[in-house]
């Protein structure tokens, strides 16, 4: 077969799996008209209204305030998956201006591709995966139609209702709303993988990694903690407090994201020059630390959707609080990698300064709706030393090449998110009779009185997500490397993946500067004999 | 008829075309550059790392005069260009065998 006929027999598989579960039922509203109704009013916490034959009028009344309420939490919802995907713009900007200008194009390249292919699998197979089986959401008035979860109980592990949105009767307003947010969510993960293994991937390995990220890996360890799974129920099962808490992603996004592309960079290796014959690691300064600043603002900005969005309803005045503590966290991040880095290296490093910012958003996603404005600060500044190690134990110590920080900002700081909850969850959200994962109490840390319980879940889940997501993807990256290129040739790499994957360049009126080629080793037609950067300060002119 | 060539800060860049205004130069000729001197650029840390900025951003200028100006013209340009500090950059004298204006083909003095 050649590869116009190959495109074709892919294309009508897919057409066969679209029918095979296109079957409709009444239970779904694809309509919307039946969505949100008396029963939906936030007054009655979900208890059905009775009504006498009487009050014929009143029933329409209360139906009506009832729509009206899961209006509101489509709106909130939709819009703020609307802000989820802007963080796309964010991730692109970040990750290319932390890079060189050879390779800018297959920077943007891989964003834009990582987003419409991830999409297309996430919609076949790993929304059902993670959410089959997520049971009805009271926010969004029903996604009744994800009822089916394999293992039972406390047990489950997958979903598998939702395929091509459509199996299970999935063709619901509800799910589809929630089919939106999730799916930036998922593909957050996916950007987050381009900046460790920047500027030596082939983008066929690239391709493979998307589609394992978003069809397997992600809605798994995702299904585990938001769609009803075993580490969501250790609360019910285990008595571990609430069960592993994640608000909004430190671990199953963030931490996910990073643990792959930690697994990734280590089988890739350093891109070459990177490190010394002596370990010591080479500065490749980013070409564009004007889009770094630009990108990080742009996702602070997402970041507005990304956790506050999370309540799935604006009926939740609770976002006030989510967002307050997202903002706070992202500044004491951001201030203290300005501060380490002027006080250890002698001038505020801009790069560093952003993934601080980043860092307190990651680590604050997972504890910000339970925590107090005190306590996202003290997370976030946790979180910017917890970076800026970070990044000198890779370099450093570990040896492990990470462009743009990635597995620092999103591994490390995601980790640190996922177990600030069991620290300082402050037991005033949600309320007792609401409940969390089952169990109805407020979700309750350490520091206030909750006992070892939820610390105890906390830590099995990030030991869980860390297994999962990196084990998973060295596996399967280990054999992928014995069939398919997963790195670019050492002339690519040299020249610049723009010309030789795309043999298009991102720049191509102007001339890239000599030290673009800074560090190449002899063995790859490099300076034979390096000179160490010189201990000399002088004035900057 | 000489050129003079002269390597200098950027930010100097405006006083020295002050300066040779003021004295009816009318062509000059500027490139951006990058290069260093005896200091051999300095190092900085990026992300940790250090690394060397071994070519720093000059301005290099060329001036084509009569010979009778040359002096004048040269010195002009060093005492707007100085700063005292390390990195003030080169200043040098070549001859010119011709000299022609391409619109109309004068050559020599004519064509400055």
């Amino acid at each position: 077969m050649n590869t116009f006929q190959k495109v074709i027999a892919m294309t009508v598989v897919t057409l066969i799996a679209l029918f095979a579960v296109a079957h409709f039922s009444h239970h779904a509203d694809p309509s919307g008209a039946k969505t949100g109704v008396a029963a939906d009013n936030p007054v009655n916490n979900g208890a059905p209204v009775k009504v006498a034959p009487s009050q014929v009028g009143l029933n329409k009344l209360a139906n009506a305030t009832g729509h009206l309420a899961i209006s509101i939490n489509f709106v909130w919802l939709l819009i703020t998956g609307f802000l989820v995907l802007f963080m796309q713009v964010g991730f692109a900007f970040l990750v290319t201006g932390l890079t060189r200008a050879k390779n800018a194009g297959h920077m943007m390249m891989m964003n834009l591709s990582s987003f419409v292919i991830a999409l297309l699998v996430y919609y076949a197979v790993g929304f059902a995966f993670q959410f089959g089986g997520v049971a009805p959401i009271a926010n969004l008035g029903g996604t009744s139609p994800l009822d089916a979860i394999f293992g039972h109980g406390s047990s489950g592990v997958i979903g598998f209702h939702g395929f091509f949105l459509q199996s299970g009767n999935s063709y619901d307003v509800g799910v589809l709303a929630f089919f939106l947010f999730q799916v930036v969510f998922m593909e957050t993960a996916g950007y987050i993988i381009i900046g460790a293994i920047a500027e030596r991937v082939s983008f066929a390995a690239f391709i493979i990694a998307e589609i394992v990220l978003a069809g397997l890996i992600y809605p798994v360890y995702g299904m585990w903690m938001w769609g009803g799974g075993w580490l969501s129920q250790l609360g019910t099962s285990l008595n571990l407090g609430n069960g592993a808490v994640d608000f909004a992603g430190s671990g199953v996004v963030h931490a996910t994201g990073g643990w792959i592309a930690l697994a990734l960079a280590m089988i890739l290796g350093p891109r070459i020059g990177k490190f010394r014959k002596d370990g010591k690691p080479n500065a490749f300064p980013g070409h564009n630390l004007g889009y770094v600043v630009i990108g990080t603002l742009v996702l602070t900005f997402g970041w507005m959707g990304f956790n506050p969005g999370s309540t799935f309803g604006a009926t939740d005045l609770r976002i006030s609080v989510v967002a307050v503590n997202t903002l706070l966290a992202a500044a004491a991040g951001a201030v203290v990698a300005m501060a380490w880095t002027n006080a250890k290296w002698g001038k505020p490093d801009i790069s560093m300064t952003c993934n601080g910012m980043l860092a307190g958003l990651v680590a604050i996603t997972a504890p910000c709706a339970f925590v107090a404005p005190y306590a996202a600060v003290i997370i976030g500044i946790v979180a910017g030393f917890v970076v800026v190690y970070g990044v000198q134990f890779l370099d450093n110590r570990a040896k492990i090449d990470d462009p743009c920080g990635a597995i620092s900002v999103h591994g490390f700081c995601g980790l640190w998110g996922v177990l600030s909850v069991g620290l300082f969850a402050d037991g005033t959200y949600p309320a007792p009779a609401v409940g969390w994962n089952g169990v109805n109490q407020s979700v309750t840390g350490l520091f206030h009185g909750g006992g070892l319980g939820q610390l105890g879940a906390q830590i099995i889940d990030v030991g869980a997500g860390f297994v999962w997501a990196f084990g998973v993807t060295y596996v399967i990256f280990t054999v992928v490397k014995r069939f398919v290129k997963i790195r670019v040739s050492p002339e690519v790499e040299i020249a610049g993946t723009d010309e030789g994957e795309f043999g298009q360049v991102c720049y191509p009126d102007f001339v890239l500067r000599a030290e673009t080629h800074a560090g190449v080793p002899a063995e790859f037609g490099g300076d034979p004999d390096p000179v160490e950067p010189s201990t000399v300060t002088s004035d900057r002119t | 008829m000489k050129i003079v060539i002269a390597i200098i800060k950027p930010f100097k860049l405006e006083p020295v075309t002050d300066a040779l205004r003021a004295l009816d130069v009318s062509g000059i000729t500027l490139s951006e550059v990058r290069g260093h001197g005896r200091q051999r650029g300095h190092t900085e840390v990026y992300r940790g790392a250090e690394y060397e900025v071994a070519y720093l951003p000059k301005v290099r200028l060329e001036v084509v005069v009569d010979d009778a100006d040359v002096e004048k013209v040269a010195n002009t340009i060093m005492d707007a260009a100085r700063t005292g500090k390390i990195g003030d950059g080169k200043l040098w004298i070549q001859p010119i065998e011709t000299l022609m204006r391409i619109r109309t083909g004068e050559a020599g003095r004519d064509a400055l």
